[in-house]
């Protein structure tokens, strides 16, 4: 009897799941866009937020304001919960419907991915910001490796390893230069992020040399989990070296885990945080740990505004989430939304600009769209971009802001272009 | 006894024929006719995706063969697989990438090759190091001791260490062109789709070849009693190593087709969950060979399928899109319980009992 029951619910599940599974091949003909998101994995704490202003952006905004000059677009996106091998069957489902680019996400995936999307010509505009995808000609580094190429992807944003070079100076620049030890001891960094992660160990090489060039030491790197909620001995093990500052290349939860555990442990250090680490939940989850009392600062880098800060286009944003995501509280709401709009802001002109030359294709979209892009100006509180051809790095810097008094306050915008034209020209170029 | 049942009239009058490859000709037809299927009429049929997908089926089939040949045919509990998929996965991305092949071995596109086999068995050894407590502990306590493999392995020694080399960071990427089997340079999904369906059925028959042999017998007596096996004169360390030494052969096997398959590498790659989604790869498929296989594809092909269901959904319910991701979660762990209750042999049983409705037509009784 109970076998029957269940024979009885499952065969017709499964011929549904099967007919509507197959259907997906005939789907009506529109503009596609593809999504791989992380909703429920490692990073999902940033995850969630940006693929709900993504969605927002693709499915609502982009049809509402005429679509690509008047073609609607459709959106389909994934979980793939940070799993680097549901991530290539994603991409290779994405392409078999016939997804004109992709909104990625994660850089394991992405890198992993970039040598088949170079391949594809398929436009990959991710969520991660490494260096290593910026430089889209085949280059031969000083040690004579070879490096393939990364043509196809693209973001928004300043890379990680500019936001570290960043953090650093204006720390450098705001913090050392009024310490009492600035000028009788070399300034002190440490390294807080989770090795196995390509996303958090990306821009570690650059930020090491960039201590260098300021002419700081650099201490024992800690390895401190994405999932981390307890990082004492991270922190004690810290201890000894004394660091002035401390750069963490996590997300926001592991991050306040590593910020509240410095603040238990008297460890007096400034902290540098990346993009990812460094949102509204950040004071929210370290507390008292981020309240800027006895000299201590904790400093992030931000490609662009945070949720509902005065800047264009901000209205927009706040009336999507509003209109069709309520049961999100307001107050809930991230910058991860707003660096989705950023991102689908500058693939929405790419392909506008592609279809108005007449060739709304995915090389069309790369060559007639982002690569026509000189200081096309996003809004949302982000720099203008350019994209050459043998040049993705969208920025050449970034704001970096300082949590002070209940508020995120911008410290300085450091262009590490303008301040290191040589090696931003050629030495630091694509790691 | 073999686990075939002959149809009806048919009969062995020796052990030897019980226990042979081709026990009839139907038998016989019929795997040719499945090497017919999967060499030639899938990849002519299937397009790029289902090619990915079907090269996803054979990845987690490889892993689960080895957790199968642990758990299923030695009772030897382990939930740290992944950590000799990651073993076999560096072996061979390192040699691939850093060794230094003679000339007439790159030309003659070997350099793979030979690294699947290395990669296999220095997997295989580094198993063994793991499964020595098994001489001493058993059951939860064995499983311990697998997850300790997954954390010194994947965490410590990968993570610190070997994935440093190179100083990319911590990942590796293998640029196309890198992989070749003799004059093939492994770029599109067919030709990586060749190479995991040559290396399941090796592996396969590898793994059916032993497990009909002494070998697989004093394992089988083993997972069913070992004390009773030691008494009948089995060496029962020694015989337990040894299935740890094939089941890390395994997976290094695994590893080193997922570098052909994915270009590039890092310790993300292999995170303890897929341990313990290859264990309950073997819970859904059942025991034997088959079940890792039927497993594998339940696991693999119904979440794409559950996956592309939600995107016309998602026209009409967009929040389906979110809330699918939990979904899908939760299905992974619904999907180990409903088969726990409802079809505890698993998969493999129920096609068993399939083939022999046939066989024993018209007398099934």
């Amino acid at each position: 009897m109970k076998k029957g029951i269940v024979l009885k619910l499952l065969v017709p599940f499964l011929a549904v799941v099967f007919l509507v599974g197959f259907s997906t091949a005939a789907v009506a003909k529109t503009i596609k866009v593809g999504g791989l998101k992380d909703t429920t994995g490692a990073t999902s704490d940033v995850g969630k937020d940006a693929a709900l202003g993504q969605a927002e952006f693709w499915q609502y905004y982009v049809n509402d304001h005429g679509g690509i000059n008047g073609k609607k677009v459709k959106y389909i996106w994934f979980d793939y919960g940070y799993r680097i091998p549901e991530a290539l069957t994603k991409y290779k489902l994405l392409k078999r419907m016939g997804v004109l680019a992709i909104m990625g996400w994660g850089t394991g995936d992405t890198e992993a991915l970039s040598p088949t999307v170079n391949k594809d010509k398929l436009p990959y505009v991710s969520d991660s910001y490494s260096a290593h995808l910026t430089r889209p000609v085949d280059w031969v580094d000083k040690d004579g490796k070879k490096h393939i190429g990364t043509g196809y992807n693209l973001f928004f944003s300043s890379d990680y390893s500019t936001n570290a070079r960043a953090c650093l100076t204006a720390w450098y620049d705001n913090k050392w230069k009024k310490n009492p030890a600035y000028g009788k001891r070399k300034a002190r960094l440490a390294c807080c992020y989770m090795f196995p992660s390509p996303y958090a160990s990306a821009p570690i090489a650059a930020i090491k040399n960039h201590a260098k060039t300021l002419g700081m030491d650099v201490g024992p790197d800690q390895d401190v989990s994405l999932f981390a909620l307890d990082t004492k001995s991270q922190i004690m093990a810290l201890q000894k070296f004394k660091p002035d500052v401390i750069w963490h290349g996590n997300t926001t939860m592991s991050v306040s885990a590593t910020l509240r555990d410095c603040y238990a442990l008297g460890l007096k250090a400034n902290h540098i945080v990346n993009n990812w680490g460094y949102d509204e939940n950040l004071p929210r989850l370290a507390g008292a740990a981020m309240k800027a009392a006895d000299g201590l600062s904790v400093m992030g880098a931000t490609p662009c505004a945070f949720y509902g800060q005065k800047t264009d286009m901000m209205d927009e944003v706040v009336k999507y989430a509003k209109k069709y995501n309520p049961g999100v509280p307001q107050e809930k709401r991230l910058n991860r939304t707003v660096q989705g709009w950023c991102n689908g802001l500058v693939l929405w002109e790419a392909m506008k600009r592609a279809d108005k030359a007449g060739d709304l294709t995915r090389v069309g979209i790369m060559k007639k769209g982002f690569e026509t892009m000189r200081n096309f100006h996003i809004g949302l509180g982000a720099g203008d971009v350019t994209y050459l051809p043998t040049d993705h790095r969208a920025a050449t810097g970034c704001w970096v802001q300082e949590y002070k008094n209940g508020k995120f306050i911008k410290v300085q915008f450091v262009d590490i272009k303008k301040r290191w034209p040589k090696q931003w020209a050629s030495e630091w170029f694509g790691w | 006894m073999s686990r075939v049942w002959l149809p009806c009239g048919d009969y062995h009058q020796r052990y030897t024929e019980d226990q042979g490859w081709w026990q009839t000709n139907v038998i016989k037809g019929k795997m040719i006719f499945l090497l017919l299927i999967v060499f030639v009429v899938f990849p002519l049929i299937l397009d790029e995706y289902w090619i990915g997908v079907a090269n996803m089926v054979g990845y987690t089939a490889l892993g689960a063969l080895g957790v199968q040949l642990l758990i299923g045919y030695a009772g030897l509990i382990t939930l740290g697989h992944a950590a000799f998929i990651a073993v076999g996965a560096y072996t061979s991305t390192l040699l691939i990438l850093k060794f230094p092949w003679p000339e007439f071995i790159l030309n003659l596109g070997l350099a793979y090759p030979i690294s699947i086999l290395v990669a296999a068995i220095v997997a295989g050894l580094w198993s063994v190091l793991f499964g020595l407590p098994s001489a001493r502990v058993k059951g939860f306590y064995l499983i311990l001791t697998t997850m300790a493999a997954q954390f010194i392995t994947v965490d410590f020694i990968l993570t610190q260490y070997v994935s440093k080399i190179g100083g990319r960071g911590q990942a590796f990427s293998l640029p196309p062109g890198t992989i070749k089997i003799g004059p093939w340079a492994m770029e599109t999904d067919l030709q990586v789709y060749f190479v995991m369906i040559t290396l399941l059925t090796l592996t396969i028959i590898m793994m059916a070849n032993l497990l009909r042999s002494r070998v697989g017998r004093a394992w089988i007596a083993i997972r069913d009693n070992d004390i009773a096996a030691e008494t009948l004169g089995i060496n029962i360390i020694w015989y337990k190593l040894l299935n740890f030494f094939v089941a890390g052969f395994i997976g290094g096997i695994a590893g080193a087709f997922w570098v052909c398959n994915c270009a590039a590498l890092s310790p993300e790659h292999f995170p303890w969950f897929l341990s313990l989604w290859l264990v309950g790869v073997i819970l859904i498929g059942g025991a034997g060979i088959d079940g890792a296989i039927f497993g594998s594809i339940f696991m693999v092909v119904i979440m794409e399928l559950l996956q592309m269901a939600s995107i016309p959904l998602g026209e009409h319910y967009p929040r389906i899109l979110f809330d699918f991701a939990f979904i899908k979660e939760m299905a992974f762990g619904l999907a180990i319980c409903a088969f726990l209750i409802y079809e505890p042999r698993g998969l493999s049983y129920r096609w068993w009992q399939i083939k022999n409705y046939f066989n024993l037509w018209p007398f099934s009784y």
